[in-house]
């Protein structure tokens, strides 16, 4: 695997992603930001779930004409993260509009997005 | 079978169903869930029950026609089927108690609840890591739906933090996964164990994020501020089904992929898992608003689980009993204090008085705390006796430590809350409604609570003979369920069994074993005498009976017990029935408290002194002989935990008050039995050192000279009180430190003198806490100086107490004296001059109290409003004055006890130390007479009396103030009556002796521990951001430990 | 020795005990008013009085304790009296010592205390409340020096029997414990001075600088009883005071003559030194006579 290869590029894209969307998370106040923050997190968790999956020169995991079941071991790309990212991505959208719905009822109640102001409960 | 596919299958297909009913079905389709979680919980039923009846094996269900790794597939074995049970059936309860908020919300909670309930099922069935993950996010955003159950701002912002946390810690796994695919190309668990992953860098991270995450979804301490937030905000109902049941399937998961690690990976988890338990309960002492207590709490608990999972691997065959008894316990008691707190709705734990109002409730509240705590008979109990067994077994023995650090500060808050609730005032509270939809689920666990309790004693070591202590508990039940009968009634059956009891026990151990003859007669024949006392109460008396006999049983139990266990469990019994008795008199709620505290600390060092018993010897209690490695530990945790129910000085603070705010024939049950419970624990911890060997031993030198100030400063203290039962308190701090320091000389003599002491103290306290209780029950104030001159009122009551102080004072003829002379020949022949002589001096203190309480009482003026007030109750005078021919017979005759007690002591302490000519005594030293001393003295004591009447047989009898008065007369008896503060003079020149430092000690011990948690808990500063931050460190903090 | 003998001895020793007790306590009476520069009363005044009290008709009583009060306390006295042996080799004299030994002695003077402290208390006058308090303070603290003395002369006999005492002390006044174990002995001495209760230790029987208490409350043939048990109880406790630390008395004159400088020694301070409030004569046991009283033991150690 040579550092310029196009998953190398694709894990440290999505571990940039992913890092970004934690400072996002952690820094920004507004509670929308730290939704995209998230975004940007599960991006980053889908990019690297697929690089892994990346084999080189290999086609899609179907198996057809192109890929007979016999080769299909050494000329497909790993089928399974696949599956995997399309069940995150679903998951990440799920979890990505309940938390909207959340920030939509905060806000309704505070007219605030600040998420310091949603501090009454502590200790 | 149904096969378990089709609990997910049929969830599935119900909850799409219910999506078409029509818009006004809300009832039909949460009947329709009720009736679906009901066949799951039917279904992992037929499960459970072919696994632990049948000889079903494990079964895995492959899906999609492939086998693993290239399908996901579910397990069903032993465990798994248990765990999906138990959650179904709370599942089941906690729908049941959600049904009229779910109706309410609509149908779409009525799904998302369903969902709940089975993505929890298969977190627990699956053994694909991807669709675990899968199925946490479902439960997490079902979760996140359920929040919203209840609509306020507060829950609302809380679910939103959670949603943050849960992002963040399903990311986590997310990434963990992924790696772990890339590492072993599986995604089946069972894969991933085979791997070996630990041996490559990556595929160890991989694990670590798998493991951390499920760690952190388990809410460790501190990264849980988020997850506190959520379960305070929440209806009960959803906090309870995410302590009970989200938890179980998480801790489930957990346990699944922890053998992935190694060893050391199970340290890691065990090692957090404690600082949570430790971290959070330390904290949660500072709460007041009872969920958000509920939520530390079970952060706490759940740590302890997770430790416990980590300890698999030393805990051996145990683990799987221990694992379960200890989670079940959390699950029943937290499922239960949550739907509680929906109950009663109060804000602040103070107002949970008002649960008074419905008893019941009370007693189930009660049952969920002693649950939590581990208190016999529950299960718990038997499993943190197992684990603190194994963890000493295999050496750990700085976790038994750490294990019930923790579990001591559970105890200050829950204890404090129960205390709350049984005391408080609740007039002002606000009624509340009772639903039976509520009820019934807390009934159900309340009573499972039990049934599990008794089941979990099958699988502890030691419990072969268990039915001899569970007969009288189900005796006690019995009666509980009797509770609505008068007292009259109840206190008939509650003796009869008792005699019957001491029936059978009594008269075997006579031949057998005197010093439990003894102990067993104090404490049986004392629990006959004190119960008959209780007649004097009208109406139902609830509540009195059950703790009473719980603290006789327990009693009996010490007793009977051949084994560690049987002590402890017996000990706890007793532990629990004493603070019941106790917290019932009208201002004891402090009291109660710190009684509990100091018995539960002392509780746990035994149980600790045990552990480390057992991993030498075995679990017999001979076991505690001939310790071959740290004997002195040993031996030092058991005298301090012993100490805490005797009393002795520094761990004396909870008796005074405890004492004198009981009720009146609480206190001598209290006082006058109770308390030798702790003696013959040191007598047990004595016995076991070895006489010869211990005779050098400096715990008994320090224990001597901690019962010698003991006994200074109880009896110094008891001459400062104005409150009669609190001077009799201090009083039996006084006597019990001389009865430690008797036990301490480790002689024949001294043990002659001892049991005296503990004989005669047993005698005379019960005669003057039932006198004086009597007295205070008829004049309604412990202040002496409120009192006098009532000997003519109450001649029955002033014997009692003559005869009383003679014998506590040790003054000839009396059988006082028979431990005054003991005292000095074993003082002397042992050499423990010094020690003697403060023994001596307290002695003589005694004197000061002693004629305070009768002066003050029944000399001097009598009051205006007492002229017309009766003598005491014949209740009290029947069981007083059977003890005072007691006294009589031990004075008369001292040979007669203290013959077969010489006999018994001789295997011990081989010297013959003291011999007897008929009733002579006789010792190295001296020699005394005790029938001539009696007849000397009574024939004198007639001849001059007789002398005196036929001199002066005329003698008017005066008024009241007619005294000569420097001619004036005194009307007011106020003025007259010398009483308060009537050893001014002697304050003065002594008093530094009892100034308060163990009490200020103590006060500002729990100030600190208050103050800590208060300091701490501030980093819960509510904020989404920053609990998130909690996570990333933890997570961090975590990695940079292990890599 | 057969029952009755035995009892008319006992009597005997009682009636010599009581009437050297009233000659010893007027004795004190004239040396402390010579003292004063008075006369004093006549020496045949207690026997007088004696007789007034009981022949006295006019009687009141506050109720049964308060009658119980005195036999108590004569109970107390005579029933120390019962257990002293009085002289050494006498078979004749030494009463009912057979019951017990010195540790029933030391908590027997208690009875009769006790016994007295309940009946004035029913009298219902507020000082006999305060004397008591006094009383039964100051001799808290007595007591310790005194306990020490007894376990070191338990420590140096290897007894706590009185005639064992008294044996080992025979054959010179170089034996007497008051030569062999001088610290034991000032310990107890001084000790002694407040279990008599002179000066500076009277507080206890001067509630109010006035003779008001149990004095005035009780009179009569009461009174008589207890005037009995002060003269058989100071001559018994010096007796007990000679038996143990000045070689005990083998015939009736040796007693008479030793419990007699005992006795005065407590006089002699008294009419010397001031009188103590009550919380000065409890902390002043815990003194030098609580450090001699120490000394006594690590001696003996």
């Amino acid at each position: 695997m040579s550092y310029f290869s196009l998953e190398y590029i694709a894990m440290i894209t999505g571990f940039l992603l992913i890092v970004l969307g934690i400072w996002a998370i952690l820094t920004y106040k507004n509670l929308l930001k730290i939704v995209i923050g998230f975004s940007l997190f599960d991006t980053g968790i889908n990019i690297i779930i697929v690089s892994i999956a990346y084999v080189k020169n290999s086609t899609a995991p179907i198996i057809d004409s192109a890929v007979s079941l016999k080769d299909a071991v050494n000329k497909i790309a790993d089928p399974v993260p696949q599956a995997l990212v399309l069940t995150s991505i679903v998951i990440g959208l799920g979890v990505t509009a309940l938390m909207l719905a959340y920030v939509l009822k905060l806000y309704q109640d505070k007219k605030t997005l600040d998420i310091e102001s949603f501090t009454d409960l502590k200790w | 079978m149904i096969s378990p596919i089709h609990i997910i299958s049929i969830s599935l297909g119900v909850a799409f169903a219910i999506g078409f009913l029509g818009k006004n079905s809300n009832k039909l389709s949460a009947v329709i869930m009720l009736l679906t979680i009901g066949i799951l919980t039917f279904i992992s039923a037929q499960w459970a029950q072919a696994f632990y009846f049948g000889n079903q094996e494990t079964v895995q269900i492959f899906t999609a026609g492939y086998k693993p790794p290239f399908s996901i597939n579910l397990q069903i074995g032993v465990s798994e089927s248990i765990i999906i049970l138990l959650i179904n059936s709370i599942g089941l309860l906690g729908g049941i108690y959600l049904f009229d908020t779910l109706v309410k919300t609509g149908k779409n909670a009525v799904v998302v609840y369903l969902i709940f309930i089975m993505s929890l099922n298969q977190v627990v069935l699956t053994q694909d890591i991807f669709n675990l993950f899968v199925f946490l996010e479902i439960q997490s955003i079902a979760t996140a739906g359920l929040i919203v159950l209840e609509r306020n701002r507060n829950s609302i912002s809380s679910g939103f933090k959670y949603m943050i946390a849960t992002g963040i810690i399903s990311s986590l796994l997310l990434i963990g996964i992924v790696f772990g695919y890339y590492f072993t190309g599986s995604l089946n668990i069972a894969d991933f164990i085979q791997a070996n992953m630990m041996l490559s860098k990556g595929g160890a991270v991989a694990l670590f994020l798998i493991l951390a995450s499920l760690l952190l979804e388990l809410k460790p301490f501190p990264a849980n501020g988020w997850a506190l937030d959520v379960y305070e905000s929440i209806k009960p109902g959803t906090s309870a089904m995410l302590s009970a049941a989200s938890a179980s399937a998480v801790l489930f998961a957990l346990y699944k992929v922890l053998p992935a690690g190694n060893p050391q990976t199970f340290e890691i988890v065990l090692g957090f898992g404690l600082i949570t338990f430790v971290g959070s309960n330390l904290l949660g002492i500072k709460q007041t608003n009872p969920q958000r207590l509920l939520g530390y709490s079970s952060v706490g608990q759940i740590g302890l689980i997770v430790a416990i999972l980590g300890m698999k691997p030393f805990l051996g065959e145990k683990f799987t009993f221990i694992a379960i008894a200890i989670f079940i316990s959390h699950f029943l008691a937290k499922a239960g204090l949550f739907w509680l707190s929906g109950i009663i709705k109060a804000d602040n734990i103070r107002d949970w008085a008002n649960l008074r109002k419905k008893p019941f409730l009370l007693v189930l509240f009660g049952t969920f705390v002693f649950t939590l705590i581990g208190f016999p008979p529950f299960p718990s109990f038997f499993g943190k006796w197992e684990l603190i067994m194994q963890l000493s077994q295999s050496g750990y023995w700085y976790l038994v430590g750490v294990i019930l650090l923790g579990s001591f500060f559970e105890g200050i808050y829950l204890f404090k809350w129960l205390g709350y609730a049984i005391k408080l005032d609740n007039v002002n509270l606000p009624e509340f409604n009772i639903n039976w939809k509520k009820i019934i689920p807390v009934a159900i666990v309340g009573v499972l609570t039990y049934l599990a309790g008794y089941y979990s004693s099958f699988f502890t070591t030691g419990t072969e003979h268990f039915e001899k202590f569970f007969v009288p508990l189900f005796f006690i039940a019995i009666l509980y369920f009797l509770d609505f009968l008068p007292n009259f009634v109840k206190n008939i059956i509650a003796i009869a069994g008792m005699s019957y009891y001491g029936y059978i026990l009594l008269p075997g151990l006579y031949e057998t074993d005197l010093l439990r003859f003894i102990f067993g007669a104090i404490f049986i024949v004392g629990g006959v005498l004190t119960l008959i006392a209780g007649f004097t109460y009208k109406g139902q008396r609830k509540g009195f009976h059950p703790a009473a006999l719980m603290m006789f049983a327990g009693l009996g139990g010490i007793i009977q017990a051949s084994n560690m266990i049987e002590f402890f469990f017996s000990w706890e019994m007793m532990t629990l029935g004493s603070y019941i008795l106790i917290i019932r008199g009208k201002k004891s709620m402090p009291h109660g408290l710190s009684y509990m505290l100091f018995s539960l600390a002392g509780a746990y060092l035994i149980l600790a002194a045990f552990g480390f018993t057992f991993s030498q010897n075995g679990i017999s209690l001979e076991a505690l002989k001939g310790l071959a490695f740290a004997p002195n530990l040993i031996y030092g945790l058991l005298a301090v935990g012993f100490m805490t129910k005797t009393a002795s000085l520094g761990l004396h603070i909870w008796l005074p008050g405890a004492h004198a705010e009981a009720e009146s024939d609480v206190s001598p049950m209290v006082s006058a039995i109770l308390l030798k419970a702790g003696v013959f624990g040191l007598i047990i911890l004595f016995l076991s050192m070895g006489a010869e060997a211990a005779g050098q031993n400096s715990i008994l030198y320090l224990l001597g000279w901690l019962g010698a100030i003991t006994a200074l400063v109880g009896n110094t203290a008891a001459s400062f009180q104005e409150d009669a039962k609190k001077l009799l308190a201090y009083s039996s701090i006084g006597q019990l430190g001389y009865i430690l320091f008797a036990f301490s000389i480790m002689t024949h003599l001294g043990w002659l003198a001892g049991f005296t002491y503990s004989i005669n103290h047993f005698l005379f306290k019960a005669v003057l806490f039932l006198a004086i209780g009597a007295v205070v029950l008829r004049l309604k104030t412990h202040n002496m100086y409120e009192m006098g001159g009532l000997i003519k009122r109450m001649p029955f009551a002033f014997i009692a107490v003559l005869i009383g102080i003679i014998t506590l004072s040790g003054v000839p003829p009396l059988s006082g004296f028979a431990g005054k002379w003991l005292f000095y020949n074993a003082v002397i022949e042992k050499g423990w001059y010094f020690q003697g002589t403060i023994v001596f001096f307290a002695g003589t203190i005694a004197f000061l109290y002693s004629f305070r309480l009768i002066h003050s009482i029944f000399l001097g003026q009598l009051k205006d409003n007492h002229r017309t007030v009766k003598d005491i109750s014949i209740w009290f005078i029947i069981p007083i004055y059977t003890l005072i021919i007691g006294i009589m017979i031990f004075s008369a005759r001292p040979d007669l006890i203290l013959k077969p007690i010489g006999n018994f002591l001789m295997p011990y302490f081989p010297t013959d130390a003291l011999s007897w000519t008929d009733t002579m005594a006789k010792t190295r030293l001296g020699y005394w007479d005790g029938t001539w001393v009696m007849i000397i003295i009574g024939i004198m004591f007639s001849l001059i009396f007789a002398w005196l009447f036929i001199l002066s047989r005329k003698a008017t009898k005066v008024e009241q103030f007619n005294i000569a008065y420097s001619g004036e007369r005194p009307e007011r008896p106020e003025t007259t009556h010398m009483a308060h503060n009537i050893y001014a003079g002697f304050n003065k020149a002594v008093g530094f002796i009892v100034t308060p430092n163990i009490s200020k000690f103590w006060a500002s011990a729990s100030e600190n521990l208050d103050g800590a948690a208060g300091y701490f808990r501030r980093i819960y500063n509510g904020n989404g951001q920053t609990y998130a931050l909690h996570i990333i460190i933890y997570t961090l903090a975590m990695y940079l430990m292990i890599f | 020795m057969d029952i009755i003998n035995k009892l008319l001895f006992v009597l005997l020793g009682l009636f010599i005990i009581l009437n050297f007790g009233l000659f010893m306590g007027v004795s004190m009476r004239k040396i402390v008013a010579r003292v004063a520069r008075r006369n004093g009363v006549p020496f045949y005044q207690p026997w007088l009085d004696l007789i007034k009290l009981y022949g006295t008709r006019d009687q009141i009583s506050h109720g049964i304790m308060f009658y119980l009060g005195p036999v108590f306390r004569l109970s107390g006295g005579v029933g120390i009296f019962l257990f002293m042996p009085l002289i050494f080799g006498s078979q004749y004299f030494n009463n009912f010592s057979f019951a017990g030994d010195l540790v029933l002695i030391l908590y027997f003077q208690f009875f009769g205390m006790l016994g007295m402290a309940l009946g004035a208390g029913e009298g219902g006058h507020p000082y006999s409340a305060i004397g008591i308090s006094r009383g039964l303070s100051q001799f808290t603290t007595i007591e310790v020096p005194m306990t020490l003395a007894v376990i070191s002369l338990g420590i140096q006999y290897n007894t706590l029997s009185i005639s064992e005492i008294v044996a080992a002390q025979q054959g010179g006044f170089q034996n007497w414990t008051v030569f062999t174990n001088p610290f034991a002995t000032a310990a107890a001495m001084l000790s002694l001075l407040g279990a008599f209760g002179h000066s500076p230790f009277n507080l206890v029987k001067a509630p109010n600088e006035i003779p008001i208490g149990p004095p005035t409350e009780y009179h009569s043939t009461f009174l008589g009883v207890l005037q009995t048990n002060a003269a058989i109880l100071h001559v018994i406790e010096a007796v007990l005071f000679m038996n143990l630390f000045f070689g005990g008395a083998v015939n009736w004159f040796e007693l008479m003559l030793k419990s007699f400088l005992i006795y005065f020694w407590s006089v002699f301070v008294g009419v010397v030194f001031p009188r103590y409030r009550i919380e000065q004569s409890v902390q002043w046991f815990l003194k030098v006579p609580l450090l001699l009283g120490v000394i006594a033991i690590i001696i003996y150690m």
